[in-house]
This record gives C-alpha cells, sequence and structure tokens, in this order.
C-alpha cells in the first residue's frame, strides 16, 4: 500500500467538497409527491371537483327557485343529441374553428414569414407591432367596435360598400341569420391574428439562418424554402398553435354575447352562448351541465388529438 | 373485458350521480318572515336595485341616506344593475347561490310568480292588501299585479306601459292626426317617409322590442281569455289565428314604417331611441318608464315636443282594443330575511308621497305607483298622461317575455328576431312557440 504524494494529499486535503447530484433513486419517492400536493389540492378543488359536480348537475332537473333537484339519469343528454339549436351551435363552433384556422394558424404563419422575411430589422419590428395592437383589445370592446361598424347605414363597413358602389351588399351584418356568426368570426380572426403572427414570428426566428443560406445557394426560390424548410422546423408551434385555436373555437363566448347574444333566431348560437341560454334565460340548469360536459367531452378529444398527431410528426435539428 | 369495465365506470358514474344528489328532491322551505313585527333600527338590510346607470342610480342612493338619516343606526348594503338581463342573471345567481337580499327587485308575471311560489318571497298581505292603511296608497292594479294564490308578495315601486310616443312637430307639419286605428298608422308611414323621416324607429338587436309589439297586437287580436289560457302551460295551446293574424301585422309595420326594416335585428333599442330623440324619427314604441330619459332638455324631440297615443288597434279585431301592454315593476322581500320588518319600513319609506313624487319627477320620471305621485305638476306631461292611461285602462296585459315561462317567453323572443329578419313566417314562428310549450307542460 502506497500512500499519495504529498502534493496530491494537499490538493486534495484542501479542495472544497465537491457536491453531487443524490441520485434520484436514493430520494424517497413520497418527498417527491409532497411537493406536488399544494398544486394537486388546489387543482382538485379548483378545477376536478367543479368538473365532477357539473357531472352530476348533468343527470338533474334542477329548479333553482325551489332549490328541488331531480335524477332524470340521461334524459338531458338525450335531449342534447335531438336538439336542433345545440346541432347549428355545434356547427358554428365547427365553422369558427375552421375558419380560424385558415386565418390564425396558416394566414398567421405565412404573414410571419413574410415579415421575417423583410431585411429591416425596424421595419420587422413595426409590422409586428402593427398586427400585434388588435390582440391587445379586450374582446368585449372589439365586440362593441365591430358591432358599431356592422350597424346598417350608418356603420362602417356598410358606408364603405355603399362608397365602392356596392351598395347592394351593404345589410345588417349581424342581424340576419346567414351572416351573423360570420361577422363574428370575421371579428375574432381581426382580434387574434397579430397574436399567432406574433408567436410564428418567434419560431421562425429560431431556426437557423444556415438552412435558408444553403437552400438559396442551391437555387431554391423563396416559396419552396417556405414550404420545405419554414413549415416543417415551426411544425410544433403550429401544432400548439392548432391546439389553441381549436379549443378556443369551441370555447367562444364573449364576442358572440356581446355582439348578437346568440341571435337573431338563435343562428349564431354557439355552445357557450347556448349554455349559458339554458341554464340563465330557460332556467334549465341540468341541460346547461350537459351542454358543459359535451364541451369539455369536444375540446378533451380534441386536444388529445392533435398531441397525438403533433408528437407522432415531431421534427428535432 | 373493455365492456365490462365500461359497464362498470358508468355504473359508478350513476351510482356517484345518486348519492350526491340523494336520488330525492329538495326545495327550499317556506320560511315566513316576520314583516309585522316591530322594525329593528339597529340591523342591517341588504337591497338589490335594477336602476343602475344614469339618470337612475342616484335615487335609492338618496333614498338610502335619507333613511339613514331618520334611523342613524341602520346598516344597508345596496347593489344596483340595470334592468333586464343583468338584473335577472344576478338574481338567478343569487337564488342558486341562496343569498338573495333583503329586498330585491321583480318583475310581475311569471318572473314574481317564481318567487312567491317556490317560497323566495315573504307574503305582505298582511301589510300591504288593498284593506291595509299602506295598500290603500297603491292603484289597485299594480297591487294586483304581484298578487298570486291570493296574496300579495309584492311592493309595486312604478308602473309601466308601452306607447307610440311621436314628435308633435314633425305630425303637425305633415298635416297628420293621431292615428285611429292599425291601417291609418300603416298609412302614415308612407306620408312620414315621403317626407324624409323615418316614421318608427325601431331596433330589435336584443330581440324583447319587437315583443312589445306582439304583444299589444297579441291583446288586441286574441281574446284575453285564450291569451291567459296559452301563458299556462298547462292548459297553452297556442293556435288561435289571430297569433297569426298580429304576426302578419307586426312583419307588415315593420316594412312599412321602420328605418331599417328587416335590418333592424342589427340595431339597438338605444340607437333606435337617439333617432326619436334627435328628431330623425317621427314615432318610436317606448316605455313610460323611458319618456323622460328620451324627452331631455336640449333634445330636438323636446323642442319639437314629445305625445303618446296607444298602439292603434286594428278595425273589427277579434281581442280587447282598450288592452294595454302594462305592468308595474316592484320589489320584494326575502322570505328569509333575518331583518324583513326593518325592510318592510324601508320599503313603506321607499313609497311615502314625498319618495313617490321625486321618483315620478324629471330626471327619473318612474311614474310610481303610488296614488296622486304623479301629477303634472311633480311630473313631465308625457309621463302624467301616461300614468293616466295606465290608471284608466280597463284591463292591462303582462310583457310576453315576463308573462310567460322563460322556455316559452325565449321562443317568442326568437320569433320575434325571425320575423322581423324576414328569415321566419309567422306559422313557423307559431309552430317553434307551441313545441316550446309543449316542452314546458
Amino acid at each position: 500500500m502506497t500512500s499519495a504524494p504529498a502534493s496530491v494529499r494537499h490538493v486534495a486535503e484542501s479542495a472544497p467538497p465537491v457536491r453531487t447530484r443524490p441520485d434520484a433513486r436514493s430520494v424517497p419517492h413520497w418527498r417527491n409527491v409532497v411537493w406536488l400536493i399544494p398544486a394537486l389540492a388546489v387543482l382538485a378543488v379548483f378545477v376536478y371537483w367543479p368538473l365532477l359536480q357539473n357531472l352530476v348537475f348533468s343527470f338533474l332537473k334542477w329548479n333553482i327557485y325551489s332549490g328541488a333537484q331531480t335524477f332524470v339519469g340521461g334524459q338531458n343528454y338525450m335531449e342534447l343529441a335531438t336538439d336542433p339549436i345545440f346541432r347549428k351551435a355545434l356547427l358554428n363552433n365547427v365553422w369558427y374553428a375552421a375558419i380560424s384556422i385558415v386565418f390564425q394558424v396558416f394566414g398567421a404563419l405565412l404573414l410571419a414569414a413574410i415579415i421575417e422575411s423583410v431585411k429591416s430589422e425596424r421595419l420587422r419590428k413595426a409590422f409586428r407591432s402593427i398586427y400585434f395592437i388588435p390582440s391587445a383589445i379586450s374582446l368585449t370592446v372589439a365586440g362593441l367596435l365591430f358591432y358599431f361598424i356592422y350597424q346598417p347605414q350608418t356603420g362602417m363597413l356598410d358606408t364603405f360598400l355603399t362608397n365602392l358602389g356596392l351598395g347592394q351588399y351593404a345589410q345588417a351584418w349581424l342581424g340576419h341569420e346567414n351572416t351573423a356568426i360570420f361577422a363574428i368570426v370575421a371579428m375574432s380572426q381581426w382580434q387574434g391574428f397579430g397574436y399567432s403572427v406574433l408567436l410564428f414570428s418567434v419560431a421562425l426566428q429560431r431556426i437557423p439562418l444556415e438552412l435558408y443560406e444553403a437552400a438559396a445557394i442551391d437555387g431554391i426560390g423563396p416559396i419552396r424554402r417556405f414550404l420545405s424548410i419554414s413549415m416543417p422546423l415551426v411544425r410544433e408551434m403550429t401544432s400548439l398553435m392548432m391546439i389553441v385555436t381549436i379549443s378556443g373555437a369551441f370555447q367562444v363566448f364573449n364576442e358572440v354575447m356581446v355582439m348578437t347574444s346568440g341571435g337573431p333566431n338563435n343562428s349564431s348560437q354557439v355552445l357557450g352562448t347556448w349554455l349559458y341560454h339554458a341554464g340563465f334565460i330557460t332556467n334549465d340548469f341540468g341541460y346547461a351541465a350537459a351542454i358543459g360536459v359535451a364541451i369539455f367531452v369536444i375540446t378533451l378529444i380534441l386536444a388529445a388529438l392533435q398531441l397525438w398527431v403533433s408528437h407522432r410528426k415531431r421534427v428535432e435539428w | 373485458m373493455r365492456k365490462t369495465k365500461m359497464i362498470s365506470v358508468s355504473a359508478a358514474v350513476a351510482a356517484a350521480a345518486l348519492l350526491l344528489t340523494g336520488c330525492t328532491s329538495s326545495s327550499n322551505s317556506a320560511v315566513s318572515a316576520d314583516v309585522a313585527g316591530k322594525p329593528d333600527y339597529s340591523g342591517s338590510i341588504s337591497i338589490l336595485t335594477a336602476f343602475a346607470g344614469k339618470p337612475m342610480d342616484p335615487y335609492f342612493q338618496n333614498l338610502i341616506a335619507a333613511y339613514k338619516a331618520e334611523h342613524p343606526g341602520v346598516s344597508i348594503n345596496l347593489s344596483q344593475e340595470t334592468d333586464d338581463n343583468a338584473v335577472k342573471d344576478k338574481e338567478k345567481v343569487l337564488i342558486a347561490s341562496q343569498s338573495l337580499p333583503d329586498i330585491y327587485f321583480s318583475y310581475a308575471g311569471n318572473w314574481g310568480q317564481n318567487f312567491a311560489e317556490n317560497g323566495l318571497a315573504a307574503d305582505l298581505s298582511s301589510a300591504i292588501a288593498p284593506s291595509t292603511s299602506w295598500g290603500q296608497t297603491f292603484g289597485a292594479g299594480a297591487l294586483n299585479a304581484f298578487k298570486y294564490d291570493g296574496k300579495y308578495y309584492g311592493v309595486p315601486l312604478y308602473n309601466d306601459a308601452k306607447f307610440m310616443g311621436y314628435n308633435k312637430a314633425i305630425f303637425q307639419k305633415l298635416g297628420l292626426a293621431v292615428p285611429s286605428s292599425f291601417d291609418a298608422l300603416i298609412s302614415d308611414c308612407s306620408a312620414i317617409k315621403a317626407a324624409g323621416y323615418t316614421p318608427i324607429a325601431f331596433g330589435n338587436k336584443d330581440g324583447w322590442p319587437g315583443l312589445h309589439y306582439l304583444q299589444q297586437l297579441f291583446a288586441y287580436n286574441v281574446p284575453r281569455a285564450t291569451i291567459d289560457a296559452d301563458l299556462v302551460p298547462k292548459t297553452a295551446t297556442w293556435t288561435d289565428p289571430g297569433y297569426i293574424t298580429a304576426m302578419k301585422q307586426f312583419t307588415e309595420l315593420v316594412t312599412k314604417c321602420t328605418g331599417d326594416g328587416s335590418n333592424s335585428n342589427g340595431v339597438t333599442y338605444t340607437t333606435a331611441q337617439q333617432q326619436q330623440q334627435s328628431g330623425k324619427a317621427a314615432m318610436y314604441y317606448q316605455e313610460l318608464i323611458e319618456f323622460d330619459s328620451v324627452n331631455t332638455d336640449g333634445s330636438q324631440l323636446n323642442k319639437d315636443g314629445l305625445g303618446i297615443f296607444p298602439l292603434p288597434a286594428p278595425a273589427n279585431a277579434a281581442g280587447d282594443a282598450k288592452t294595454l301592454e302594462a305592468a308595474p315593476e316592484g320589489y320584494m322581500i326575502n322570505s328569509k330575511s333575518k331583518n324583513a320588518a326593518l325592510a318592510l319600513d324601508f320599503m313603506k319609506f321607499a313609497t311615502s308621497t314625498k319618495n313617490a313624487s321625486v321618483l315620478s319627477s324629471p330626471p327619473y320620471g318612474q311614474p310610481s305607483a303610488v296614488i296622486g305621485a304623479v301629477t303634472t305638476s311633480t311630473s313631465s306631461a308625457a309621463v302624467a298622461a301616461g300614468s293616466d292611461a295606465v290608471n284608466k285602462a280597463p284591463s292591462t296585459l303582462v310583457w310576453l317575455d315576463t308573462a310567460s315561462v322563460p322556455s316559452v317567453g325565449d321562443a317568442w323572443v326568437s320569433a320575434s328576431e325571425g320575423l322581423v329578419s324576414g328569415d321566419l313566417t309567422p306559422d313557423a314562428a307559431l309552430k317553434a312557440v307551441q313545441a316550446a310549450s309543449e316542452k314546458a307542460k
């Protein structure tokens, strides 16, 4: 047995103790779980318990005036299946989602790519700000603003159409069954578009410039570069935006309430406003709870589907 | 295996539902608040009004200040919401959370009936029935509007009714007299339109302005007994041809008399008010309680002069041409109030002749239900005339949306919107109402 040289011994004795990360396997499992308990408790009380309660309410007929609650089994769900306005509301949500995907996902990605291709940094910043400003306005305010824009005769849109010689198209955009929901969706695109553009801009900025430079050297044009480099490399952001946009489209409420309250003749009802309507207008809180469950199931399925698809097609570089 | 698991999960959910609900119904026990006791002037009460916003919100604030000056030990918590949806939503949330205030706003008709029948409102018969000294200060019609199952549940604060308000200067300029029939009204619209004015300002964004026309036209075209039966789901059929006739008259009026016609669903009620206020519209079908807020000092309407007349009845209509669409609005006392006697004392104070006169005067212009509070010296000429017409009307009919059960009232709101836009025929509208009424049985 030989001892270490003095110099080595000196170094070993004077060096500070090296802090090593404890082996995760050596920490008792329950100690990790303890730190999660507060968050879990908050979630349980404010998210999962109301969800469970809502599920229970959906099996009841509930007279809020008398407080009487009667178990009616699946009657509210049977009613849901045969309710034409529920189907109309669902269809409106689908329209909302489809149009939002076109504008707020693919349209925003395209615009973000155009903005990011501008040479001047100052101009890029200016464009991002210009497109983002509507997103800084609350939905309620934007709804009221567009309500005035859509006013028949005196509204800005109809005045604009009339001045262009297109007066025959001027109408009460929010007052007719075939235009009300699309007028609301249009406002929503205006309001949410800039936010999506900003997120896509950030995602595009993360793509290494070398890829574009190499493609340019190979003679690949800007459209092909967008399709073959930008789009695949922002796929995760695109997937995230799809989830957010679709989930948002199925939870839409404020803009519809402010602009039409679901009218005229329930033509612009969406699931959220039809839930409110069932509960607060017709006093059918059990049925409203059933609509709530339907919204939850739809958004859960869509989110799970989106996550699954995006996970399968993940691109790394 | 998976199927068995699914069945087990479904059974567990159903069992949980049964356990959580107890499989039985619970109800608000009808506790009778002690309204006849001696008020505790060191107690506290809470009030929910429908007077939020200008010019109404100072009324209750001033009232409370005056009451507290007389009873310094009293504590009053005031909460105010705007009329219609805001106050309705607030009350439903308060009911569900069992936290209704001691004094709360109520419409007459089915709205108030829900409070009365479900033990949420105190029976005030011993204090306010027509035979009592306080009851004798109110008009009988106003008191009866809150009478359910032979008992009096509400304190009527002010009367409301629907009238066609017209611009006297425009009528005079065009040589028009107050139309004597519905056909004459339609005929006048052409002359007014030709002169460059909007004949009738109309904004139906919320659906209920159209209902006000419909209910008055129903009163004219459908026998009263039929209407009364149709407002109760158990006896309702909604098959009288008068309803179709009334809806056709309504669509004719929208097409020939309003400025925006089928676009009127895109116009708010307040926008229509402004058209009348600025002198651009010759007429506007409005509530009595709106007269003073539209006919304001300095407005063109004020310069031109505001006149009123009931919506003219069609000739030879099958209903009652003398019925006026009208309903008081009032306040109820929570049946579970711990200070019900104090709450009642406050409402007596609110309906004293002095305070009733203040309520009936500009800028509030809410014609009090208290006899003698509305005179030409205390109220504007239009409010006084409207109040007089309400008092003289041989019969009145409550608003369609508050007279019906909510689902039927809502079906009528949708019908009103569909009729205005032209997307719904009167037959289709009535079928939708029949379906809603059938479901409500």
